[in-house]
């Protein structure tokens, strides 16, 4: 059961050009919706009871609903910069089907009453941003971009901003912060953006998903959508499967398989002869399952329930032939990289941590590093400023809970592999002082 | 603008109940229950919290995560714990992150002893690190400014210092570079922090990352005491702490006062305390001998100063310079007036509006403080630049444009550093300022239905050099703004041979904006030239004023008509206390003439600046603001107190105790034994300082207008509306001759011309030109031009400020070489050097 919603047309050739969206049905619910009172149209994402597609799986007919009434300069943002490693579903969206996320995105607007919209899309997704300035262009010569839209009274700009390149930007203050000009930090919440967001204005802001969801929502209906999945985790859902899985890819699932259908029937799981050691259910900076999880129903709940997320749904999958040192290092580098260095534990536990992990790659570490390692990451989680240093403490912590005797079996031999190095060579005669002449 | 009003709650935090005011920050609230709760990043008076270093997490009931307290406002019923298991162990880790790369060089650090993360550490922290990693590592210490030293290594990126480089400064200097565990702090474009206020940032690191270059190395926090005092280097009379060594000042520090300074300092406050110290200053008395100052004792000073003096009894005029104390002040238009005879006494340098005006403006109706600057509807802000004229202020505009949404207007002649803060910029041509008050007056009656007078907006607007639309925009923006509306204004508005129709022309305004009835919170803000001009004025150093603004028995000269008097022979002696007329007054060439005519010439000096040396018979050593004892008034008519933080250096002697010897020696005994006893007898001839003394003044100040005294203002003046003279319009400017202005550098001062550290700040003469003016001229920035009238020429380097109205050239005084005092306005050419 793939292809469901989003994904429906998603290989039709050209479905990127306004022709052969429309075709397909492409903004026949944005009439729809803009001949609904925007009460209307909310009560339906409401009852939709999707959750936000981003990361933090929050429901955003609620997030929407927070926003103030009444006539101000409010804001709709789309969250374009995927930067999770793992995640690349939003890439393949826009890229195949801008006019989508575009409809989505005018009718949200529509909804809170914004005239401005943004979408904040990353540097490295140089394509797919020309494909959706293309898009944007065509649909304002459509009219359904602009000033009195579709002889509505709803007017909506959209600009499709670039980002330069920071994984921080995808945390939705520093987004903001950066679309500002500013450099991209988060920021302190309260006041959350729905409250002074953007410019400090209202600003609803949602992943390309959650906003490409939208007209879907509004030509079935938010009960009929709320049908699809599973209770408190409605509809569908883009997953990009990677790692160690013979056909990675992204593919469009209803809420609630279980997880091994996704990574072996889906994805085709480890090549032969190899299996699950143990797999991110929700982008890197979630903390891992292991082979024992693999029949757990994949939506929001249950993942939650396992100690881990469903975060942005981008499974990655390492089999046996990983060392978990490996993995831990790559994920500490790649978060130690990325912390922007405004808060403290952030900023020093990341680097406390990938130095820890070097020494224990180097053969320098005994297990009781272990213990402080586990205790830094302790110390991180639930102490920042944002959630980018417990992104990196919570699948590192996890790492060291289930595979703690692999760590200890790793320094123990790579202290071995130092001894031997240290001690049991002669170091080679050229290098002995004096030993030339 | 309301004042923010605060509602006490109640709240427990560990486990006791407290009251303390609603919605303000959890660490503040928390001292109300004497919990302290530790912090890094959190400053108030940087504005809203960061929550950056996350060290004062605490447990509230019902929130699952810890909390930032500095970023959480107290409510009503909230349950804190501040002592938990959970709270602690955030806390310790916090310290031990800071302490990772920290390189804990404690014992050759300047902070050590008075460092807020020592204190931290030694106070919430676990006592030993676990990490064993090498720390992160960077050349050190690097110049971050010829002030200021930056330790990278010692840094725990609070973001401070940035914060207020963004966003209390604006200077937008300051940045964070690169990211994560590499961030570090710089300048943006890696030239070093040179700004009006940037030593503050030393005082708010709370690590040895930033320190004071001129400190550096020279005392521990054992070796030191704090004594506090006010800084007399400019109108803005701010709080400060010296830190004193052996009876030398080692530095400066703000002692924050909300009403006065907001707990910052500008960098000629901060470090122009090294001009205490320098060999230049002259500490022994000197006397004339052989056409050279030579030392001599203070015997034979006392008594040659008395000697001249007295044989020009009835023919003594006397200048005083801002940083005057009023007890000084008060001692000397004593000695001339009662001791001398004589009626010429003056502390302004172009001259006031009569004693009728000087009442109204004076008036404790009308006067705003300096706290309205930041909650008022709107400010105007005329013929005055902040920056120079008076920095703090500067700092308290830019605060109540960002956190209180205050309409700043501006009308200026110069461009101002707050332009781009403004919401609107009215430009007239230079000593146009009456007209454009003129025109604003009519404007403002317009805007409230007098129809008729629309015609004289245009006309006045043009005799400013303005245009009628412009005009009415301000007075749109005024009249709509609210009901507390703020009038800035510098003294050189009402100043010159037509102070008096300015100073009808600003009381009209007032009267029309509802300045006059006495509303809190709004009102006028003058801007005096010297330090202490409002006090010098308020205890009678005016030529037509005495004690507590009463008519004198004879009215007198001003400055400028002294000069004409001494070099004309009908003054023989002068006084000057604490100025350098030559320096520090316009016209310097007829100054130079009347100090060659003077046949004695008394002065207090500090430096031997040119019009010192050349001409003093008499030279008594000045005290420096560190000595001294007394009291100075601050512009919004707050009494502050100077105390003595070192002994005397040198020979000096207290001033008071000068003038009251002097003053014995002419034949009239002042009764003076002690500074206290001045102050006392000021209380007396002041009627509105009745009853004042130092204990009242205390350590904050207090303003006579609050007091029950204020009763005593003299009554016999009018608040308008006035008829107003037609004005003289602007010197027609053409394609040769400009409209000269005049200003003076923040940096323009002795002070900063000797102190080391400072030395490199010391303006020389620029020539502030519009682009299309400059382009006219076929010159370019940093090209040399020449600047002339009647003769005479000043050279000065060419400075191109876009939003200079073309046709005028602005100069600056107060500097020893081409200053624009060697230059008689209005209009001046400017060629190519």
């Amino acid at each position: 059961m793939t292809d469901l919603l989003l994904f429906k047309n998603i290989d039709e050739p050209d479905l990127h050009t306004l022709e052969v969206y429309e075709r397909r049905g492409g903004y026949r619910s944005l009439r729809k919706a803009l001949g609904m009172p925007r009460e209307d149209v909310l009560a339906e994402l409401d009852a939709s009871a999707i959750r936000g597609r981003g990361g933090a799986g929050f429901a955003m007919g609620k997030k929407a609903s927070f926003l103030p009434k009444g006539a101000m300069d409010k804001y709709l943002v789309c969250n374009a910069d995927e930067s999770e490693p793992g995640t690349f579903k939003d890439r393949e969206l826009m890229q195949k089907s801008p006019h989508m996320l575009i409809e989505g995105m005018i009718i949200a607007a529509y909804v809170i009453g914004a005239t401005r919209a943004f979408i904040y899309i990353r540097g490295e997704y140089d394509f797919q941003a020309s494909r959706l300035e293309a898009a944007v262009e065509e649909a304002r010569e459509a009219g359904y971009l602009g000033e009195g839209i579709l002889g509505s009274d709803h007017d909506l700009t959209l600009w499709v901003h670039r980002g330069a390149g920071a994984y921080i930007c995808g945390e939705e203050t520093a987004l903001l912060d950066s679309l500002e000009g500013k450099r991209g930090n988060p920021r302190l919440k309260p006041p959350f953006p729905a409250n002074q967001g953007l410019y400090q204005g209202p600003t609803l802001i949602n992943n390309v998903e959650t906003l490409a969801t939208v007209p879907a929502i509004v030509e079935m209906g938010g009960a009929e959508y709320a049908k699809i999945g599973s209770p408190g985790s409605t509809g569908t859902k883009l997953v990009s499967v990677s790692g160690n899985v013979t056909n990675p890819g992204n593919f469009e699932i209803e809420l609630g398989i279980p997880s091994r259908e996704l990574i072996y029937d889906l994805a085709g799981g480890p090549p032969d002869g190899r299996e699950v050691k143990f797999w991110f259910p929700g982008g890197s900076s979630s903390p891992v399952l292991t082979k024992d999880d693999l029949d757990l129903a994949y939506d929001f709940d249950t993942m939650a329930k396992a100690g881990s997320m469903l975060g942005s749904g981008a499974i990655i999958v390492v089999d046996d032939s990983n060392s978990v040192v490996d993995v831990a290092l790559k994920t500490a580098k790649f978060y130690r990289h990325e912390s922007c260095g405004k808060c403290t534990p952030c900023r020093e536990g990341t680097n406390w941590t990938v130095k820890m992990l070097q020494r224990i790659k180097s053969g320098e570490a005994t297990p009781m590093d272990l213990d402080i390692m586990a205790s830094v990451q302790d110390r991180i989680i639930g102490n920042c400023l944002c959630v980018l240093g417990d992104a990196m403490a919570m699948p590192i912590g996890s790492m060291i809970a289930k595979f703690r005797e692999e760590f200890e079996a790793y320094i123990e031999e790579a202290r071995a592999r130092n001894d031997a190095l240290t001690t049991d060579e002669a170091p080679p005669e050229a290098l002995i002082q004096g030993a030339a002449a | 603008m309301p004042r923010p009003k605060q509602r006490m709650v109640t709240f427990s935090i560990d486990g006791r109940e407290v009251q303390a005011p609603e919605n303000i920050m959890l660490v503040d609230g928390a001292k109300y229950g004497d919990v302290e709760i530790p912090v890094f990043c959190y400053e108030p008076k940087l504005g809203a919290p960061v929550g950056a270093c996350r060290m004062c997490l605490v447990e509230i009931e019902g929130i699952p995560k810890l909390q930032t307290a500095c970023s959480t406002p107290v409510k009503d019923g909230m349950v804190v714990h501040t002592q938990t298991e959970r709270v602690r162990v955030a806390q310790e880790a916090v310290v031990e992150f800071l302490l990772i790369n920290h390189p804990l060089d404690c014992p050759v650090c300047d902070k050590g002893g008075e460092c807020p993360l020592q204190d931290i550490s030694f106070g919430w922290g676990g006592g030993r690190s676990r990490f064993i990693e090498p720390k992160r590592h960077f050349v050190k210490p690097l110049a971050l400014s010829p002030l200021i030293a930056i330790d990278r290594e010692r840094c725990i990126l609070c973001y401070r210092c940035v914060r207020f480089s963004q966003e209390i400064s604006e200077d937008y200097q300051l940045v964070l570079e690169e990211r994560g565990a590499a961030s570090y702090v710089a300048t943006f474009d890696g030239h070093p922090y040179v700004a009006p206020f940037s030593g503050n940032i030393t005082e708010i690191c709370p690590v040895g990352a930033l320190t004071s270059q001129p400190y550096r190395f020279r005392a521990r926090p054992w070796d030191i005491e704090g004594s506090g005092s006010v800084c007399t280097l400019c109108p803005s009379q701010c709080n400060v702490n010296f830190t004193v060594r052996d009876e030398r000042v080692l530095r400066v520090l703000g002692r924050d006062n909300h009403d006065v300074d907001d707990g910052w300092l500008c960098d000629k406050g901060r470090f122009a305390y090294q001009a205490v110290h320098v060999d230049e200053r002259v500490t022994r008395p000197m006397v004339r001998d052989g056409g050279v100052l030579r030392a001599v004792s203070w015997e034979r000073a006392l008594s040659e100063a008395a000697a001249g003096l007295g044989r020009a009894r009835g023919r003594v005029g006397a200048v005083v310079g801002g940083e005057t104390t009023n007890e000084e002040g008060f001692l000397l238009q004593r000695i001339v007036r009662d001791a001398l005879e004589s009626r010429d006494i003056d502390s302004r340098v172009a001259g006031s509006p009569s004693l009728e005006l000087q009442r109204a403006l004076a008036a404790p109706a009308l006067q705003a403080t300096v706290a309205d600057l930041e909650f008022a509807h709107a400010v105007l802000l005329l013929d005055c630049e902040p920056v120079d004229d008076a920095p703090i202020l500067d700092l308290r505009l830019r605060k109540g444009v960002r956190r209180r949404g205050v309409r700043l207007a501006i009308a200026s002649s110069r461009p101002s550093s707050l332009d781009a803060n403004a919401r609107l910029r009215t430009r007239f041509a230079p000593g146009t300022g009456e007209a454009l008050l003129g025109a604003l007056d009519a404007a403002l009656g317009v805007a409230g239905g007098d129809s008729g007078r629309r015609d004289d907006v245009g006309r006045l607007a043009q005799a400013a050099g303005s245009d009628a639309d412009s005009v009415g925009a301000l007075a749109e923006l005024l009249s709509m703004a609210g009901e507390d509306v703020v009038i800035l204004y510098g003294e050189r508005l009402v100043s010159g041979p037509r102070a008096d129709h300015a100073a009808k022309a600003l009381l009209n305004v007032a009267g029309r904006l509802n300045l006059t009835g006495g509303r809190e919170g709004a009102g006028l803000l003058c801007v005096p030239a010297g330090t202490n001009g409002r006090g010098l004025a308020e205890v009678g150093v005016l030529p037509h004023a005495g004690p507590g603004l009463a008519e004198p028995a004879l009215g007198g000269r001003d400055a400028a008509a002294i000069a004409a008097g001494a070099a004309g022979g009908e003054l023989t002696a002068l006084y000057l206390l604490h100025v350098d007329p030559v320096r520090d007054m316009p016209g310097r060439e007829r100054w130079v003439a009347a100090l060659d005519s003077a046949t004695t010439v008394v002065a207090h000096a500090d430096f031997l600046t040119e019009g010192i040396r050349e001409h003093a018979t008499v030279v008594f050593p000045a005290e420096s603001y560190a000595e001294k004892d007394g009291t100075v008034t601050h512009p919004d008519g707050r009494l502050q107190r100077l105390r003595p933080a070192i002994a005397h250096q040198g020979e000096t002697r207290s001033e008071w105790a000068v003038l009251a010897e002097l003053s014995r020696r002419l034949g009239l005994d002042l009764g003076v034994l002690t500074g206290p006893t001045v102050t006392a007898q000021l209380a007396e001839a002041v009627p509105f300082y009745a009853g004042i003394t130092h204990d009242e003044i205390g350590g904050l100040g207090v303003r006579w207008q609050a007091r029950e005294a204020v009763t005593g203002f003299p009554g016999g003046f009018e608040l308008g509306p006035f008829d107003l003279e037609a004005p003289p319009d602007a010197p027609a400017t053409d394609d040769a001759r400009f409209a000269l202005g005049t200003f003076r550098s923040v940096w323009a001062a002795t002070e900063v011309e000797v102190s080391p550290a400072l030395k490199f700040l010391h303006p020389r003469q620029r020539a502030e030109l519009s682009p299309v003016d400059a382009a006219r001229l076929n010159v370019l920035e940093g090209e040399r031009v020449i600047v002339g009238a009647n003769g005479t020429s000043v050279s000065a380097t060419v400075a191109l400020r876009d939003a200079m109205p073309a046709g005028s050239v602005f100069l600056q005084s107060a500097i020893p070489e081409d200053s624009a005092s060697m230059l008689d306005g209005p209009l001046v050419e400017v060629r190519k050097a």
